[in-house]
C-alpha cells in the first residue's frame, strides 16, 4: 500500500480500530458479568484492565502516521486556532516581529547585494585588483600604475593569465551636429578577456588596437540601443568622437559593466589615443593613472602573486629611480574585496544594530508570551493533569511561537521589500552595487531562518517556564490573581531590563552618530557653497588653439556675468568634493633636491575671480587677475597649509617654485607666489588641511575647468541659460556635470547621513519597543496584583501611594536597564570610533542625554498602568476577587 | 512475536487473542489489555497480518486476524534469532564448571 492510498484509507482503518476496541470492551464486560459482576462493576473492571482507551487508540493510529510530522501539524492547527481566538495578542506580536524581522531582512539584503553577492564574471574569485605600494607614505598606500610600468608587469609576471588596465575619462560623441558627453573607459586590449566576457556583436579588442592610429571602441548595450537603435551591422562602422574617427569593434552584452561604479561607462575605447603624439602617455613612466585588474592562474595564491609582482616592482624601482623609487612592491587583493572594502564597516555596523533591534523584539514578544502564558496556566495545568507530557506542552508552545514568528517573517518580507525599495533612493551612490539591492532567494532563505530562530528564541523561555508549573498548584490558583509566581516575574523583569539595556546601546550609538554628523555639517569648508552652480564643458582641444580656448571661457564668463541674478562667475579646477583631483611635483628655488625626491602637492587651476566667486578668503598678496595671462609673468597662488609647510615663519610672497606641470605654451616655468588663500576642504568635510597650489588657467590649459556661477537665487534656474549661451557660441561644445556646490557637499556626506539616518531609525524602534515592554510588564503586574492593591487601598493606602509604588517599580527596572546599557555601551561604542568625527566614542554628553531620555520614556511608560492602578475602586476589586 | 505465534495456530480476534496469551503464560504476563491494539496495528501496517470482519461463534461482529505468508517468514526468522539469544543467555548463566 503506498502512502497516498494510506492517506485515503486511514479514516476507515481508524474507525475499524475504535469499533474493534469497543467490541473488545463489550465482550470483556459480558464475560465479567457472566462471572457474576453487576454491569456497572463489569464496565469499570473491563476499562481498568484495558488501560487508557484514548491513549491506546492514539498509539494504534500512530502506527499509520509519521508521528512527529503529524503531531506538529496538529499542534500547528491548534496554535492557529488559539492565536485566532486571541487576535489582539497575535497581531501585536506579529507586528512587533514584522518590524524586527523586516528591518533585519532589509539590511541583510543590502549586505547580501553589496558584500556577499559574487561579481558577475566567470570565476570571479580569481579576479584581482592590483596596485603599487607607495612606500613614501605610512601604511597601505596604493598608487596607480603608469603605462610603461603596466606593460612591464603584464609581460614579466608568471602568476596571472592576464593583466588588464583601465582608466576613466569622458568623451564627446558627435552625431548630426549635436554633441553628447559620455563616460568612457580607456582599456587595454585584453580587458574583456581578463574579465571573461565576450561581445555579443562584432569582435573583441586585439593587440593591434593598442597601437597608434588604431582608435577602436566597444559599445555598451545601452548606448548601442539608445544611440544606434540596436543596428545589427554596427561592428566595423566608424564614429566621430572628440574630433577623431573611431572604429566600432563590437557591442558588449546587456548588463555588462566594469568598473562597477556609478555612472556605468557608455563605451570602452582602446588605448590607441594615449599612444599617439610626440611624447605619448604610453611611454611616460611618471604618469601614474592606470587601474589594473588581473586574472590569477589556477592554483596560484594571492600571496604568490603578490611576491611575483613585488619582485618586478622592485626591479623597476632600481631601474627607474626617478619615477619608481618609492614604488618597490605590489598590492594584490581580490576585486570583490577591493570594491566592498570601504563599505564593510558601515554595513557591519548596520547589521549589528539591526540584530540588536531583533533581540529587543524577541525580548518583547517573550514578555508578551509570558504574560499570556500565566493567563493560560490553568489550561496547561489541565492538560498536564489529563496526561500531556511535559515535552508535548513544550512542543505545543514552541509551535505556537514559531507560527507567530513565521507570520511575522512573512509580514517582514513585505516590509523589507518596501524598505529596500524606498531606501535605495536615499542611499549614497558611491556604495558600489547598492542600486541592485533586491529581495532574492537567498534573502528569503535568510528571512525564513531568522523567523524560525527568533520563534525558538523568544518562545523557549516562556515555554520552559510554563511546562514546569505544577499542575495541582496552577489549577488551584488559576482563576485567582494573587500569587503570580515570583520566578515568572523575575524572568519578565529580566527581559524588560535586557530590552532597556540594548535600547540604550542603540540610542547611544545613534546619538554619537548624530552628534558627529552635526559636527560634520558644521565644518567650515573654506568656501561658501550656497547658491553656486558648477558645470563643465569640453572645448575640443584640437579645435581651438590655446589662445582661443582661454578666449572662449573669457567670453562665456562675460556673458554669464551679465545674466540677471548672477552675482559673479568664474572657472577653476577641481570643484571641491568632486571626483577630480591631481597632484603635481615641484621644486623650490634655492632648495635643490635629487630628482625623484621633489615634493608633490595637490594642484588646482583658477581663472580671475575664482577665489572671489567661491568666497575663499585671500590671506596675503593678491588673487589672479588679467595680468596672469598669456603674456604675464608666470605666477602661482598657494594656500595657508602650503605656506605653513614649506615656508614656516617666512613670508611666502615673492618666493619662487617650479611646478612640473604645464601646457605647450608654459612648459615648466619658475613661478612666483603672488598670493596666499585660505584652506578649503577639497576631499570632504572630514578631511584634514591639505597643502594646495593654484596655477592661473591661462598659463596652464591642462584640463577643462568647472564653471562656478554664484547667483542670488536658486542656482539651478540659470542652468538652461548657460546651456543656451554655450550652444550659441559653439554648437559642438557639450555641457556636462551640472551640479551645485551644495550637491557636491551633500554627496560627500551621503554615507554618514545614511548611517545616521538608519541607526537613528533603529534606535527609535528600540526606544518604542523598550517603552512598550516596560508598559506591558507593569500593566500585567497591576492586573496580577489587583487584589493586593485593593487590600492596600482598603487598609488606607492613598492613591498617590499606589501610583508611586508602580512608578517606582518601573523606574527601578529602567534604572537597572540603563545601568547595564551604559556599561555595555562604554565597551561597544569603541567599534564606532572610525566613523565618528570630532567626538570620542565615550562622549559624556551623548551618554547623559540618552540615559535621561530613556529614563523619561520609562517613567512615562510606567505612568499609564500606575494611573490605572490608582484609579481602582477597592470595593469593586475585592468583590470581584 | 507472541501474537504471531498465537495466530500461527488459528486466526483469532483481539479479545480472544488477549485471553489466549493470558492463559498460555499462566497469567504471568500482566499487561494492559489495550496495549495489544497498537501492536496489532503495527503488524497490520507491516503486512505481517491481515484482518477481516467476521461473525464469531457467539454471534458477535469481530475482527479476525490472520497471519500472512510474510508474517510466517518473519516469525521463523525472529524465532530462530530469539532462540539463539536464549541459547547465549543460557550458556552465560549456566553453572560454572570447576
Amino acid at each position: 500500500m503506498t502512502w497516498i492510498q494510506q492517506l485515503f484509507t486511514r479514516r476507515k482503518i481508524f474507525s475499524d480500530l475504535s469499533e474493534e476496541i469497543q467490541q473488545h470492551l463489550e465482550e470483556k464486560t459480558e464475560a465479567l458479568m457472566a462471572e457474576g459482576m453487576s454491569r456497572q462493576e463489569a464496565v469499570r473492571a473491563a476499562k481498568r484492565e484495558f488501560g487508557n482507551v484514548t491513549r491506546m487508540q492514539e498509539r494504534g493510529r500512530e502506527a499509520w502516521m509519521w508521528p512527529l510530522a503529524e503531531s506538529l501539524w496538529a499542534d500547528a492547527k491548534f496554535a492557529v486556532r488559539q492565536l485566532y481566538k486571541n487576535l489582539g495578542f497575535a497581531l501585536t506580536a506579529i507586528l512587533t516581529l514584522a518590524l524586527g524581522i523586516g528591518a533585519t531582512t532589509a539590511i541583510f539584503s543590502l549586505v547580501n547585494t553589496v558584500l556577499l553577492r559574487p561579481l558577475p564574471f566567470p570565476e570571479q574569485s580569481r579576479l584581482m585588483w592590483l596596485a603599487q605600494q607607495d612606500h613614501s607614505l605610512p601604511g597601505v598606500a596604493p598608487e596607480a600604475l603608469s603605462y610603461p610600468d603596466y606593460f612591464d608587469w603584464r609581460a614579466q609576471n608568471h602568476t596571472f593569465i592576464g593583466l588588464a588596465s583601465y582608466t576613466g575619462g569622458g568623451i564627446t560623441l558627435e552625431s548630426g551636429g549635436e554633441t553628447q558627453r559620455l563616460d568612457a573607459e580607456e582599456v587595454s586590449a585584453n580587458f574583456f578577456q581578463v574579465l571573461g566576457v565576450s561581445p555579443i556583436l562584432g569582435r573583441d579588442f586585439r593587440w593591434e588596437d593598442e597601437k597608434p592610429g588604431n582608435r577602436t571602441i566597444m559599445l555598451s548595450y545601452s548606448l548601442w540601443k539608445s544611440n544606434f537603435s540596436s543596428e545589427k551591422d554596427i561592428a566595423g562602422k566608424t564614429i566621430r568622437m572628440d574630433g577623431h574617427s573611431y572604429t566600432v569593434a563590437g557591442v558588449m552584452p546587456k548588463g555588462f559593466q566594469f568598473p562597477l561604479e556609478n555612472p556605468a561607462p557608455a563605451l570602452w575605447k582602446s588605448i590607441a589615443d594615449d599612444a599617439e603624439g610626440k611624447d605619448p602617455q604610453t611611454s611616460q613612466r611618471g604618469f601614474d593613472c592606470l587601474e589594473v585588474i588581473g586574472r590569477l592562474r589556477a592554483e596560484v595564491t594571492v600571496e604568490q602573486a603578490k611576491s611575483d609582482l613585488s619582485l618586478i616592482a622592485g626591479n623597476l624601482a632600481r631601474q627607474y629611480p626617478d619615477n619608481n623609487k618609492q614604488y618597490s612592491s605590489a598590492l594584490v587583493e581580490s576585486e570583490l574585496q577591493h570594491i566592498t572594502g570601504d563599505t564593510r564597516p558601515a554595513l557591519r555596523l548596520l547589521f549589528g544594530a539591526v540584530t540588536l533591534v531583533l533581540l529587543i523584539v524577541c525580548a518583547n514578544v517573550a514578555g508578551l508570551l509570558l504574560a499570556r502564558g500565566s493567563r493560560r496556566s490553568s489550561e496547561f495545568a489541565l492538560r498536564a493533569a489529563i496526561g500531556a507530557s511535559r515535552a508535548a506542552i513544550l512542543r505545543q508552545l514552541l509551535v505556537e511561537s514559531v507560527i507567530l514568528s513565521l507570520c511575522g517573517g512573512a509580514a517582514g518580507v513585505a516590509l523589507a521589500y518596501g524598505l529596500v525599495h524606498e531606501s535605495v533612493k536615499l542611499m549614497p551612490l558611491n556604495i558600489p552595487r547598492i542600486q541592485d539591492a533586491s529581495i532574492d532567494g537567498s534573502v528569503l532563505m535568510f528571512d525564513l531562518a531568522v523567523s524560525l530562530a527568533t520563534g525558538l528564541l523568544f518562545g523557549v523561555l516562556p515555554a520552559w517556564r510554563m511546562s514546569r508549573s505544577a499542575p495541582a498548584q496552577a489549577l488551584r490558583d488559576g482563576s485567582r490573581g494573587v500569587a503570580g509566581g515570583r520566578g515568572q516575574n523575575r524572568i519578565h523583569s529580566g527581559l524588560v531590563i535586557a530590552q532597556t539595556a540594548i535600547g540604550l546601546v542603540l540610542l547611544v550609538g545613534s546619538g554619537l552618530l548624530i552628534r558627529s554628523f552635526v559636527r560634520i555639517l558644521n565644518v567650515d569648508p573654506g568656501f561658501d557653497p550656497k547658491n553656486v552652480l558648477t558645470a563643465r564643458m569640453r572645448v575640443p582641444p584640437d579645435g581651438l588653439s590655446h589662445d582661443h580656448n582661454i578666449q572662449f571661457y573669457q567670453q562665456l564668463l562675460a556673458r554669464i556675468s551679465s545674466f540677471p541674478g548672477v552675482l559673479s562667475a568664474s572657472a577653476g579646477w577641481p570643484a571641491p568634493m568632486s571626483q577630480s583631483s591631481a597632484t603635481g611635483s615641484f621644486g623650490i628655488e634655492g632648495r635643490p633636491v635629487a630628482k625623484g625626491d621633489e615634493p608633490s602637492e595637490s594642484l588646482g587651476l583658477a581663472m580671475p575671480g575664482y577665489f572671489e566667486t567661491m568666497r575663499i578668503p585671500l590671506l596675503a598678496g593678491r588673487t589672479f587677475g588679467e595680468q596672469d595671462g598669456l603674456k604675464g609673468a608666470p605666477s602661482v597662488i598657494v594656500n595657508q597649509a602650503f605656506a605653513n609647510k614649506y615656508f614656516p615663519g617666512e613670508n611666502p610672497l615673492g618666493k619662487r617654485i617650479r611646478p612640473g606641470v604645464g601646457d605647450d605654451v608654459f612648459e615648466h616655468p619658475v613661478r612666483e607666489i603672488v598670493g596666499v588663500v585660505g584652506d578649503i576642504k577639497r576631499k570632504g568635510l572630514t578631511a584634514g588641511e591639505e597643502p594646495q597650489y593654484f596655477l592661473p588657467y591661462a598659463q596652464a590649459v591642462i584640463t577643462n575647468p568647472y564653471l562656478v556661477v554664484r547667483t542670488s537665487g536658486d542656482p539651478l534656474l540659470i542652468q538652461s541659460a548657460i546651456r543656451a549661451a554655450v550652444r550659441e557660441m559653439d554648437k559642438s561644445v557639450p555641457v556636462y556635470q551640472v551640479a551645485t556646490l551644495e550637491d557636491y557637499i551633500s554627496k560627500s556626506t551621503a554615507q554618514p547621513r545614511f548611517q545616521t539616518f538608519l541607526l537613528t531609525g533603529f534606535a527609535s524602534i528600540a526606544l518604542i519597543l523598550a517603552a512598550v515592554g516596560l508598559y506591558g510588564l507593569l500593566s500585567y503586574m497591576v492586573v496580577q496584583r489587583t487584589l493586593e492593591i485593593g487590600l492596600r487601598m482598603a487598609l488606607g493606602a492613598q492613591r498617590a501611594d499606589v501610583l508611586s509604588m508602580i512608578v517606582r517599580r518601573g523606574f527601578a527596572l529602567s534604572l537597572f536597564g540603563v545601568g547595564a546599557g551604559v556599561a555595555i555601551s562604554a565597551f561597544i561604542t569603541r567599534l564606532l570610533s572610525g566613523m565618528l568625527f570630532g567626538i570620542p566614542p565615550t562622549d559624556p554628553a551623548t551618554f547623559a542625554a540618552t540615559t535621561v531620555l530613556l529614563l523619561l520614556v520609562g517613567i512615562v511608560a510606567s505612568c499609564v498602568p500606575a494611573y490605572r492602578a490608582a484609579r481602582m475602586d477597592p470595593m469593586t476589586t475585592l468583590r470581584d476577587q | 512475536m507472541m501474537i504471531l505465534r498465537s495466530l500461527m495456530r488459528e486466526p483469532m480476534h483481539g479479545y480472544a487473542l488477549v485471553q489466549h496469551i493470558k492463559q498460555r503464560s499462566n497469567e504471568l504476563l500482566q499487561v494492559e489489555e489495550g496495549s495489544l491494539y497498537p501492536a496489532l496495528q503495527r503488524l497490520l501496517r507491516e503486512g505481517l497480518l491481515k484482518a477481516e470482519w467476521e461473525t464469531s461463534a457467539t454471534n458477535r461482529r469481530v475482527r479476525t486476524y490472520r497471519i500472512t505468508p510474510a508474517g510466517k517468514k518473519h516469525l521463523e526468522r525472529e524465532m530462530s534469532s530469539f532462540e539463539r539469544m536464549l541459547e547465549g543467555i543460557n550458556l552465560v548463566l549456566s553453572p560454572l564448571e570447576s
